[in-house]
């Protein structure tokens, strides 16, 4: 087979990290192939450089043996290479066929063309015939279901009969098992018609049904690059080569101290669609971690027990109490504090500085009787929170926005530990965050479980395993390894990617 | 990450403010001698009062980040009911409260609609400000209301003095205290910005942030109705278009004052209203007609919001900086 | 394999009563508005009633059109009505110094074009609030309208060749509304063939998508509003005509009219989605309430407590088929 796009020695660089670290890629044409890596090892970036939204800093890329500079989406999309996004933008109220060709309803670009309906319909036809599909394009998209508004976005990219690479960011992620196939099968009919699919999954089973070949990345390289049937027959182990060699030192000691008073008991709790059967109990003096994929439902099940989202079943026991949680402000009241995944939008309210922040989930302790606020104590509180989250700088005036992301973090830590609470949940602690401040976090963490019951949950596997004393996988919904367990990396890692009991 | 554009601090701002005031002042004593005379500034401060309080009320709406095109008609619901129960024979204090209860409830009701019906707030806020006005017209057919004025001191609200203060300037006091002290020194202020600036990380810290919404509608369309207690008090009578006048002053104090201060707050709005008093009483004192004066406030108006605009704001800043470099 | 099914069968259509009252529920509430004060009071139905009611109908509608599409394009114009006034107390301040008629009415054209370049360059350029901007720019418009007359209004003795053209009838049915229906249908078609008219309803709903798709978004939005001055200007030199005087304040009887028309209109066909043909229905049923409250003997002020409803009335049904819609993803 010929190989269509070849990427030579790529570097890119954020600042001091080094994101692409000497990446080398071939795709051939007509070849579906996988990138696989944890969080952060650079498949999100490669990607971004291949579709013309990063700049790379040095290598080569050539499209049919000819080099290539994509400097913008456009000039990625005139040299043949689609790309359809996670989320992808479709205009709810339209059809099908209209999302497909929106921009281009007339035939001509501008305002005052006729739209032509039978062309469009006939357009739709023949991307149909060259990529046979079952879907009802007729519909709007808004009563589509996941599946078929990803079939939809897909289409939109492949309207240009020149585009020979598309590129594929996690779009299972949001499927069910039956929707998956009927994706699958229009990635096999587009590798008929001679199109290169790169396509990103965290999901390894998917790797071995659909991809020809998979590549894994690992800390900004990719270090391997397998057939599937090769793969296979020799039973290499895929989770040891995504995972890092060097983990653990910015991990503290754990305690061995678990077994403390039950803080919180969960019980067969249920959203439907999301997540269902969570059963673990979270005991004071432990870190419980959970390890889950995005779209696992993981982020809706810290939801839930924090009172943003009701479940449809199963019980919430809180220091022994059972408990119906209405809202954050009951469950913030029954001692529960949420350290959420997307801190910026959930967490912080980042036009006002550090004082505002701290003490806006406790405004009854910053207050006196009639609601007026103690200026001064809630700035020494705020002060010394800083000083026990090392924040850097520790300028309480500034505007939140104004710090990086892990000192984001730590003040969203610090609002916590303003509230006193018996149990922390933290939601993606260290995305965004850089080394230094990592080490810090989960030191911190590691302290607040003395006093309270601590939830880590996250989709980095050598995050909940480093700091976790005990740890789950949840896998579609489901959890896989049971609480009591301490499994290793790779078993927690095989748990939640493939749903693998250990 | 650096900061784009370093707001300049409180002191600066406060700088920009005098100097304003000072220039307007200045121009307008070089025209009119009387303008800085002790009775042309009560006149003024006067004139401020009514203004103020509805701009007052509407600072809480912008500060949860929401529109309200309703309090104008709500007021002249507000004037007509006081006037009406003033000319019924109640009391003065019942009459008021009377008026100030009517906006609570338009409030209220606005703040429902919005808040926990999830209606949209400019369309929502102008039909309920389109029935507010009809409904004003039930109390005299839409003629004005003066029976009784006189006899229950509601006169007095604007003539009377406490110290060498007018009593509109006390009321106007007393509310921005009241206020003040509730947006910026109590923890239902930080409820509200809280809730202005980020719903979500208001919602996920425990504040109630719906109740939030209602309680500023609520605030608002009773500060209109207090507002126009003071202006049906100085014309001496209550009519059905007195609600009118208040909807443009009180937008462009409102977003005079934040574009000053950088953001909307009590003492901003003050200050706002107050630019906006020095210059429409200017106007007044030079005998231009009210219908220029309406024009110059709109002008204001577009010119804050361009300022109060970050992205604009980024730019000038920029373009300052630079000349101040060179 | 291949699935476009012939006939397009959708949730959208499938008949039952929901949909058919919310989609056809306006034409219904007309029909039953004229049949009503018919049967209340006969003359509702004579010529000259039915004559007035269509030309005044008209003049809205013209006004309305531009407002119609901002607000489908998920935008908001709130100075439409002044610089309607504006418009009309230029025509009236010419035409009362000798200027003539059709220099007069290049005069007042001349300001909604203006108007909406303003509107256009401070919310489609600029990219400021629409609100705010437009409240401060209809005041601008109404204070210099108002200025015109020295705040009062200015009565004419001749209507002029706009007088004419307004008066003007074929049969019962005037010419204007002749002219409205033909404009009307015209923008009906630039709403439903053209790509305009498409991309106006995708940018309200996801305009990050449109921008996707390589459309110029701002252009459209400045466009708008510029055709929403123009509009608004032509419909105040008419009103000049139809009232021979200039009225500074005749904005405000307009502006619940307006968003009422719009938003109610947004009921009728495309389920909750301002259009053309909707702002023509509601234009006719307020016309027809006008009348009718008239000749029943109503007050302004029941009038306008109806008008209010009525819009209340629209934003919720509207916001209610809206996120039933959603719901049934």
């Amino acid at each position: 087979m010929a190989t269509v796009l070849s990427m030579r020695q790529i570097e890119k660089r954020f600042g001091v990290v080094k994101a692409l670290d000497g990446v080398n890629f071939e795709l051939e044409a007509g070849e579906i192939h996988a990138l696989l890596g944890v969080n952060g090892a650079g498949k999100s970036t490669l990607i971004k450089i291949l579709s013309g939204v990063y700049a790379k800093d040095s290598g080569t890329i050539e499209i049919g043996g000819a080099p290539v500079e994509l400097g913008s989406p456009a000039a990625a999309i005139a040299h043949g290479i689609a790309s359809v996004q996670q989320h992808p933008e479709l205009v709810n109220d339209f059809t099908g066929v209209e999302n497909i060709f929106l921009g281009e309803e007339a035939g001509k670009p501008g305002l005052g063309g006729r739209i032509d309906r039978k062309a469009m319909r006939l357009a739709a036809q023949k991307l149909l015939k060259r990529f046979p599909i079952e879907i009802d394009l007729d519909r709007r998209v808004g009563e589509m279901p996941a599946v078929d508004r990803e079939i939809v976005a897909v289409l939109h990219a492949l309207r240009r009969e020149d585009i020979r690479i598309l590129i594929l960011d996690e779009p299972t992620s949001t499927l069910t098992e039956r929707e998956k196939a009927s994706l699958f099968q229009l990635m096999r009919s587009l590798k008929a018609a001679g199109i290169a699919i790169i396509y990103i999954t965290h999901r390894l089973e998917e790797v071995f049904e659909i991809a020809d070949r998979f590549t894994v990345f690992r800390g900004g390289r990719n270090v391997a690059t397998f057939t599937s049937r090769a793969a296979l027959e020799s039973g290499v182990s895929i989770p040891e080569l995504m995972l890092d060699e060097k983990t653990g030192d910015i991990f503290p000691p754990r305690t061995g101290e678990a077994g403390g008073e039950v803080m919180m008991e969960v019980r067969g709790l249920e959203k439907k669609g999301l997540f269902s059967d969570v059963s673990f109990t979270l005991r004071r003096g432990e870190i419980l971690g959970i390890f889950g994929l995005v779209g696992s439902g993981v982020d809706e099940l810290s939801k839930a027990l924090f009172g943003v989202i009701r479940p449809d079943g199963g019980e919430i026991e809180i220091q022994g109490k059972p408990a119906i949680l209405k809202d954050p402000h009951d469950a913030l009241k029954r001692g529960i504090f949420l350290v959420p995944g997307d801190r910026r939008t959930e967490g912080l309210t980042l036009s006002k500085d550090v004082v505002f922040n701290t003490t806006l989930a406790h405004l009854g302790k910053a207050s006196w009787i009639g609601g007026f606020l103690r200026f001064g104590r809630n700035r020494k509180a705020a002060e010394e929170l800083a000083r026990r989250v090392a924040l850097q700088p520790p300028k309480l005036d500034r505007p939140v926005s104004a710090f990086s992301g892990g000192n984001q973090q730590k003040i969203v830590i610090a609002k916590g530990l303003y509230r006193d609470s018996q149990i922390y949940i933290f939601v993606e602690p260290t995305v965004g965050v850089d080394i230094g401040a990592r080490a810090t976090l989960y030191a911190l963490m590691r302290e607040l479980s003395k006093k309270a019951g601590v939830l880590v949950i996250s989709s980095d596997c050598d995050e909940v395993h480093g700091v976790a004393d005990r740890t789950i996988a949840l896998y579609k919904g489901r959890p896989i390894a049971h609480a009591d367990a301490a499994p290793s990396r790779d078993q927690l890692l095989a748990a939640g990617i493939m749903g693998v009991r250990s | 990450m650096t900061d784009t554009f370093k707001l300049p601090p409180v002191v600066l701002r406060l700088a920009a403010f005098v100097g304003l005031l000072a220039v307007i002042a200045a121009v307008f004593q070089f025209f009119a001698p009387a303008y800085l005379s002790n009775g042309n500034l009560h006149a003024l401060l006067r004139h401020m009062s009514v203004n103020g309080l509805a701009a007052i009320g509407l600072t809480f709406v912008i500060v949860v980040r929401q529109f309200d095109l309703s309090f104008p008609g709500v007021a002249s619901l507000g004037a007509m009911t006081l006037g009406f129960l003033l000319a019924t024979g109640y009391s003065l204090s019942a009459s008021i409260a009377g008026g100030v209860a009517i906006g609570l409830l338009a409030g209220i009701i606005n703040g429902t609609a919005i808040a926990y019906l999830r209606l949209p707030d400019i369309v929502t806020t102008i039909a309920t400000g389109g029935v507010a006005i009809g409904l004003s017209y039930f109390y005299s057919n839409g003629t004005s209301i003066s029976e009784n004025f006189f006899m229950s001191g509601i006169l007095d609200l604007n003539d009377a003095k406490i110290l060498t203060f007018d009593m509109p300037v006390v009321i106007l006091a007393c509310a921005a205290v009241a206020a003040g002290l509730i947006l910026h020194a109590s923890r239902f202020g930080r409820s509200f910005y809280a809730t202005g600036e980020n719903r979500v990380s208001a919602h996920f810290s425990g504040i109630r942030v719906k109740a939030y919404v209602l309680a500023a509608f609520g605030l608002c369309g009773a500060m209109a109705c207090l507002a126009i207690t003071l202006l049906v008090a100085s014309s001496g009578a209550a009519n059905v278009s007195a609600g009118s006048q208040l909807l443009m002053p009180a937008f462009a104090a409102v977003y005079l004052g934040a574009a000053l201060f950088g953001a909307p707050s009590i003492p901003a709005t003050l200050a706002g209203t107050l630019l906006m008093s020095a210059m429409l009483n200017g106007f007044t004192l030079l005998a231009i007609p009210y219908y220029y004066s309406d024009a110059i406030v709109s002008t204001v108006l577009i010119g804050a919001i361009a300022i109060f605009d970050p992205k604009l704001t980024a730019t000038l800043g920029n373009l300052l900086r630079g000349r101040t470099a060179r | 394999m291949t699935v476009l099914s012939e006939n397009v069968t959708t949730g959208r259509s499938r008949p039952d009563f929901e949909t058919f009252f919310v989609r056809y529920g306006l034409f219904l509430l007309v029909l039953a508005a004229f049949l009503l004060f018919a049967w209340l009071r006969p003359t509702f139905i004579s010529a000259g009633n039915i004559n007035d009611m269509l030309r005044s109908a008209s003049i809205a509608a013209i006004m309305f059109l531009g407002l119609t599409w901002i607000i489908a394009a998920g935008e908001i114009d709130v100075s439409f009505m002044s610089v309607a006034a504006l418009a009309n107390m230029i025509v009236a301040g010419l035409v009362a110094a000798g200027y003539g008629w059709p220099l007069a009415c290049l005069g007042g054209l001349l300001a909604g074009v203006v108007f909406g370049l303003i509107n256009g360059g401070l919310v489609a350029g600029f990219k400021l609030p629409a609100l705010v901007i437009t409240i401060a720019t209809g005041g601008l418009a109404g204070s210099i309208a108002a200025a015109i007359g020295l705040g009062t209004s200015i009565s004419l003795s001749s209507t002029g060749f706009v007088g004419s053209v307004l008066h003007a009838n074929i049969g019962i049915v005037p010419l204007i509304t002749v002219v409205v229906a033909v404009v009307y249908g015209l923008s009906y078609v630039i709403q439903e063939h053209l790509t305009f008219g498409h991309y106006l309803y995708a940018m309200e709903q996801n305009r990050a998508a449109v921008v996707e798709a390589g459309v110029p978004v701002n252009r459209i939005l400045f466009l708008l509003y510029i055709l929403s001055g123009t509009v608004s200007a032509i419909a105040g030199i008419l009103l000049t005509a139809d009232l021979s005087s200039g009225q500074p304040y005749i904005g405000s009887s307009y502006f619940i009219d307006g968003l009422t028309a719009v938003l109610l209109g947004g009921m009728a066909l495309k389920y909750g989605k301002p259009n053309v043909i909707g702002t023509l229905a509601a234009v006719l049923l307020l016309a027809a309430l006008l009348s009718g409250a008239a000749l029943l003997g109503w007050t302004d002020s029941q009038r306008q407590i109806v008008r209010g409803l009525l819009l209340l009335f629209g934003v919720a049904v509207v916001v209610w088929a809206r996120r039933k819609n959603r719901a049934h993803i």
